[in-house]
């Protein structure tokens, strides 16, 4: 049963990409916008727009050009999406698999570590306001919810670098570092094996550089943790509200279980939709933490994308949008799953 | 069972007693509730200054002064420069300092919803027009062209929002027209969604066969009868809506995707005041991060309440 789901799920996600990867690729030349005055200059001759228009392959109608991004019926000696080949890079001729396979890692270590602090901090405050409805924590939990789940990220970054550096630097206390990337500039990312830098530090045995970079993470996943913890604890506290007033809490009430198997039994059925949250906020924090990546010079797939949409990088856009959205795609598909094992009430 | 009877008297048609009742619940709500009431004079305090904030504003948000830098008084000093500037008619301070380019913090804070708000109340209520109208369709109607819709606002939804939304305002030029267009864009999905849920459970009420009954046309039942039961909920989402757009629009401003500078815009003011935060130099980010953090914490107060009072 599992596994049909799974097929199913899975055939509606590729449809869905199909979906994404053609209207991305035909919004973008709808949109009054000029990549090859962008490429070449204003100033450039007619030859040379000439020449960047027929390099870029934007000389085809729109309809063959799709046919070459794809790989059927192309009419350039480049590979498509077909063989598994999302085009070069405009601006840097790199192909653009190489490009996001690098940047990629830095945005999913940053907020991967975020949301699980987030969901972490979130279960107990969520479960101990729902508990003792009313109480001086359920308020604080109730406006912090409403509250840091509207806040802009990039304001509170920018607050949390004036604070934990500038202020702290000032003060002469022990401060975070600068914001202006992942490392010490003297230090050098280990060789990739996850292409997250933590891990890949442990993996090679080097303390300095996971301390470092754990320091330099510290602020960056705290904005994130802030605002994201809003509308999580937020969830959670509805949900173990709505849970704990329904009969079959009653029933093990009743029956005379002890308070704390009552309360896995209550946090079981609500942590299922606060983890379809968690993964609804991934998936938009994939290209939505863009502000957080800039202020502290992260280089992950955010300023990536911002640089090739400034830049009018065409491919580097449409390769962008549909590697996220896949990854988006597979992380509502596992959260799927783990929703199914949490929620017996669920079949598949 | 009281909040049975209003509900089922709202799917009668006897609606036209309810807003009145509403009106009365709301209004005691905002006496009672202090967070409800912060909201509401918020979501007041942000029309006044969409309207006014340039007019009031005492120096030009878009030329500079001779002062660059300037810090802001401080803030004991506040009373005494206030009443100078009021009744002796001295020259009004800095409030909130200058930036590096000698622009008036204060001014461009209390002119940014001229930006901010107008985008964003427009691209919201843009949004929840077209999205009641298609989900009432969708919903009313059941064939292949609603079932395209259907697929495509689906498809809609899987974009990356913050991402298509970049591309579409710096892919077809920066200014708050396209910012409109995009937000829009990305919000009316959840409209659809929204209303044509809520049409589903209204249309196999019994008004809803007893307007067929008597002969009105569908497009009649759909408007006149099914609209006005169905679209609660996306008031209610309005409200939210506006504090995310406020926020999307700050956000795009501030990765550069946005409104073109010196427009006084929150997003915009933040990113330029955030080199120099590191300097020292706080007042230029802080007041409006202070400005755009209680005008959406606001929105959001205000739509939890109202969604509250729906239920």
């Amino acid at each position: 049963m599992v596994r049909r789901f799974v097929v199913k799920r899975l055939l509606i996600a590729l449809l869905q990409l199909v979906g994404i990867s053609i209207v991305v690729f035909f919004m973008i030349r709808l949109l009054p916008a000029d990549p090859v005055a962008r490429l070449v200059g204003f100033n450039a001759s007619e030859e040379a727009v000439q020449q960047a228009t027929e390099s870029l392959g934007l000389h085809y109608s729109s309809g063959q050009q799709l046919l070459n991004y794809v790989g059927i019926f192309s009419v350039v000696d480049e590979p498509g999406i077909i063989n598994g080949y999302l085009g070069k890079s405009w601006v840097t001729s790199e192909p653009i698999l190489h490009e996001v396979t690098r940047f990629l890692p830095i945005t999913l270590e940053m907020i991967t570590y975020a949301l699980i602090l987030a969901f972490i901090i979130a279960l107990p405050l969520g479960m101990s306001s729902a508990t003792r409805p009313g109480g001086a924590a359920d308020k604080f939990t109730f406006v912090w919810g409403l509250f840091a789940g509207s806040q802009p990220e990039f304001w509170w970054g920018i607050l949390f670098v004036f604070i934990f550096f500038f202020a702290l630097q000032q003060a002469g206390l022990p401060h975070a570092p600068a914001p202006l990337g992942r490392l010490d500039p003297l230090l050098e990312a280990p060789n990739s094996i996850t292409g997250f830098i933590l891990i890949d530090s442990l993996l090679r045995g080097r303390l300095d550089i996971f301390f470092n970079a754990a320091h330099h993470l510290m602020l960056p996943v705290l904005t994130l943790v802030f605002v994201v913890s809003g509308p999580i604890v937020k969830m959670i506290r509805q949900n173990m509200i709505r849970v704990i007033r329904s009969d079959y809490i009653l029933y093990a009430r009743s029956a005379g279980l002890p308070p704390r198997k009552i309360a896995f039994y209550a946090l079981r059925a609500a942590m299922a939709p606060a983890m379809t949250l968690t993964a609804i906020i991934y998936g938009f924090l994939l290209g939505g933490a863009v502000p957080v990546e800039l202020i502290y010079s992260i280089g992950g797939i955010g300023e990536y994308s911002i640089r090739s949409i400034i830049s009018f990088d065409y491919p580097a856009i449409q390769g962008t949008v549909l590697v996220i959205a896949m990854v988006s795609l597979i992380i509502y598909l596992a959260l799927d799953i783990v929703h199914a094992m949490l929620d017996p009430r669920i079949t598949f | 069972m009281e909040e049975l009877d209003s509900k089922q008297k709202s799917s009668t048609s006897e609606y036209v007693a309810i807003p009145k009742r509403r009106q009365i619940r709301l209004w005691k709500k905002f006496k009672e509730e202090k967070l409800f009431a912060f909201g509401c004079i918020i979501l007041f305090l942000s029309l006044f200054l969409a309207i006014f904030g340039p007019w009031i504003s005492p120096y030009d948000p878009n030329a500079a002064t001779g002062n660059v830098s300037a810090a802001p008084p401080a803030i004991w000093d506040w009373p005494a420069l206030f009443f100078q500037t009021v009744f002796q008619g001295a020259e009004p301070p800095h409030w909130f300092g200058t930036d590096n380019s000698g622009l008036d913090v204060f001014s461009r804070t209390i002119s940014a919803p001229r930006t901010d708000m107008v985008i964003a109340l427009l691209s919201a209520l843009a949004s929840m027009v077209l999205g009641t109208v298609l989900g009432l369709i969708a919903g009313f109607y059941k064939n292949f062209a609603t079932e395209v819709l259907m697929r495509i606002s689906d498809l809609l939804q899987a974009f990356p929002v913050f991402i298509t939304a970049m591309i579409l305002v710096a892919l077809s030029g920066r200014n708050e027209f396209n910012i409109i267009l995009a937000l829009c864009l990305v919000y009316t999905p959840i409209f659809i969604r929204l209303t044509r849920a809520e049409v589903l459970g209204q249309i196999s009420r019994g008004y809803v066969e007893a307007a067929r009954a008597v002969g009105n046309p569908q497009w009649k039942v759909a408007f006149k009868h099914v609209l006005p039961n169905s679209i609660v909920p996306s008031l209610i989402q309005l409200s939210t809506t506006v504090g995310f757009a406020v926020l999307l629009t700050s956000g795009l401003s501030f990765v550069g995707a946005g409104v073109r500078p010196p427009t006084p815009e929150w997003g915009l003011m933040i990113s330029l005041g955030a080199p120099q935060i590191i300097l020292g130099e706080w007042w230029q980010s802080i007041f409006p991060g202070i400005a755009i953090s209680l005008t959406i914490f606001g929105y959001a107060a205000v739509g939890h309440g109202l969604e509250e009072d729906y239920r």
